[in-house]
């Protein structure tokens, strides 16, 4: 069981993350709001308490890795980097100016932390699967996690990925599914189903689980169960709230990427307030 | 290896690899159902660690690569060379190229060689996409002994190549290896002329050089270039040749929308406007059948390269 200190103490990270997404926002002007808000709780278990990092030695060749397959999560990838110390949180207000260092989707050449350069969907699981086969070829004891997108399932490749790493039984591979159940167009199932999506990566030779993305206590219960089965490697679809945090844009597929206009960059400071109010 | 003699490019490969295998522990193999095919199987049976099989999966196998480049392997990814290039393309251009890893991209079969079996495994476009990704480097080796070093330098060299390479035998060009001084982003002069400069690149180079013999034993001063590698060029090499000889004319077993002669044009057209002929496949899918007939259909047969010479030099 999460203790109650450190359950609040994660939650406050997690503001921090939200935070840091919106002052992202407000320097660019505009960012892909929805899907980063629905990462936040993951990104903070991942960075502070599951995966062996240390921030000051990205190229640690022991460390875990986390590679955002669905690269307009940027802003989370971010936010979290800055809140983990992998480099200054100043360097947030410069997203969105010309050659900054936090494109739109993110450059493993430009920030310490990010490991792979993503953005083109269904491109980020074939990429973990090679760290992941690699690490164990070189011996080493490291893990591989993978954010994904539910609508970016649709794309064929994850598929080549997910047959190939069941079938080299990669066991160091642990993808996290952000099934907020929205992309562009509308919801998910709508557009191009993926249900039923666990039965989907048991097919193709994963373990799975399913947890609440937003519940501390369920999100370092279940990563701290993987790998689910021996040889095999996990897959965990999380539930998830598309823009959580900002209720007004909760669950609205119009959230994807967001423009603000003045008076909902309002609202939202005045909201993550809230947020800071009831943590207490 | 001795002159004139003819051998399969794919098994030269695949022993060429192997041989660097033998001394780089962190060379590493990935097949899309395509070692066999690629001359891979004496790799395969020597370390099967470090043969890794995807099944026939090739936009995932580059991803793949990718990620095993990062932990510090150097994957080759040998298949039927559009199927790495064409078909998984965004993959190669931002799994490898974007993020500058050190994987070896091997397009096997390339130009017309699979003539017979029609445009969808003919690749003839290759060359044009993979030398628009920056920081890759274009290798076309075009005799055994320049695909043996090719290889060596690929897995020396750090960063992305694409390395083309055809399936029918060929003949061994240099009299010994010390002959062919071959370096990554170095033509190689085979014979020096005034008249007119004749370059040639992987498949197609054997087809120049015996055209470049024919129009010497006419009395033409044909110099005679091998460009094995595409990208980058040989800037001073290829500047000397249009300075001294005034015509250039390119041979390849490729398009000649943004081939190996593109990339010369390119280059001519910025720094030394030179008349120019280039020789290979035109605007349209080439018919299927015996590959000495297709190469004929699209003009890259020795006499009809002569005939292209003579007639640009009449102009
Ligand atoms: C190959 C590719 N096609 C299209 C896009 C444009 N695109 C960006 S995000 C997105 C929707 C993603 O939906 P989902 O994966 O569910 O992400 P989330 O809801 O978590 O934001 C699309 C279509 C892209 N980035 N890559
Ligand atoms: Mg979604």
């Amino acid at each position: 069981m999460l203790k109650a200190a450190e359950e609040l103490e994660l939650k406050r990270k997690a503001l921090q993350v939200r935070r840091n997404i919106l002052r992202l926002i407000k320097a660019g002007k505009a960012g892909h709001v929805g899907g980063a808000l629905s990462m936040a709780e993951v990104l903070t278990a991942l960075y502070f308490r599951v995966m062996k990092i240390d921030p000051a030695r990205p190229d640690w060749p022991e460390r875990d890795r986390l590679v955002v397959s669905a690269g307009h999560k940027a802003l989370v990838l971010y936010a979290a980097l800055a809140a983990r110390g992998y480099f200054e949180e100043k360097l947030l207000d410069t997203y969105g100016s010309l050659g900054c260092r936090l494109p739109g989707h993110p450059d493993m050449h430009k920030l310490p932390g990010v490991e792979a350069s993503t953005g083109a969907l269904g491109h980020g699981l074939s990429i973990a699967g090679g760290m992941a086969l690699g690490l164990r070829l070189s011996g080493l004891p490291s893990r591989v996690f993978v954010v994904m997108g539910d609508g970016e399932l649709a794309e064929g490749s994850n598929w080549e990925a997910a047959a190939a790493a069941g079938h080299h039984k990669l066991e160091n591979l642990v993808v996290i599914v952000d099934r907020n159940g929205l992309q562009i167009s509308g919801p998910t199932v709508e557009v191009m189903t993926y249900e039923p999506l666990e039965e989907r990566w048991k097919a193709f030779g994963w373990a799975t689980r399913r947890m609440n993305g937003h519940d501390f206590g369920a999100i370092l219960k279940t990563l701290g169960e993987t790998p689910f089965e021996r040889g095999k490697p996990s897959a965990i679809v999380a539930d998830t709230v598309k823009s959580k945090g900002l209720p007004f844009a909760e669950g609205k597929v119009e959230y994807h990427y967001w423009k603000p206009p003045a008076e909902e960059l309002a609202q939202a400071e005045r909201d993550l307030a809230e947020i800071e109010r009831t943590l207490g | 290896m001795k002159r004139g003699e003819m051998k399969d490019p794919r098994k030269t490969f695949g022993e060429a690899v192997l041989a660097q295998a033998e001394v780089d522990p962190r060379i590493v193999v990935l097949s899309a159902d395509s070692s066999s095919g690629s001359g891979l199987s004496p790799f395969k049976k020597r370390f099967p660690e470090r043969h890794l099989e995807f099944g026939i999966m090739e936009q995932g196998v580059i991803g793949f690569a990718s990620g095993l480049a990062t932990t510090g392997k150097v994957p080759f990814v040998a298949a039927i060379a559009p199927f790495v290039t064409s078909r998984p393309y965004e993959m190669v251009r931002n799994d490898v190229g974007y993020m500058r890893q050190n994987v070896k991209v091997v397009g096997r079969s390339a130009g017309l060689t699979y003539s017979d079996l029609g445009p969808t495994h003919q690749s003839i476009d290759d060359t044009a996409l993979l030398r628009t990704i920056p920081g890759m480097v274009v290798m076309s080796p075009g005799d055994p002994v320049e695909l043996v070093k090719a290889v060596k330098a690929a897995a020396e060299h750090v960063g992305p190549v694409y390395l083309r390479v055809g399936s029918p035998p060929i003949p061994v060009l240099y009299d010994a290896e010390s002959d062919c001084p071959f370096q990554i982003g170095r033509g190689i002069l085979l014979m020096d002329g005034k008249e007119v400069t004749l370059i040639g690149t992987g498949a197609a180079l054997p087809r120049a050089f015996a055209a470049a013999e024919t129009l010497r034993s006419q009395g033409i001063g044909v110099r005679l270039i091998s460009l094995p590698t595409i990208k980058p060029l040989d800037r001073e090499l290829l500047l000397a040749a249009a300075r001294e000889t005034g015509r250039i004319v390119t041979v390849e077993e490729h398009y000649v929308a943004g081939g190996m002669g593109s990339a010369v044009a390119e280059l001519l057209a910025r720094e030394l406007p030179t008349p120019m002929r280039m020789v290979g496949v035109g605007d349209r899918f080439p018919p299927s059948g015996p590959y000495d007939e297709v190469l004929r259909d699209n003009g890259l047969q020795p006499d009809q390269i002569v005939a292209t010479v003579r007639e640009f030099l009449k102009a």
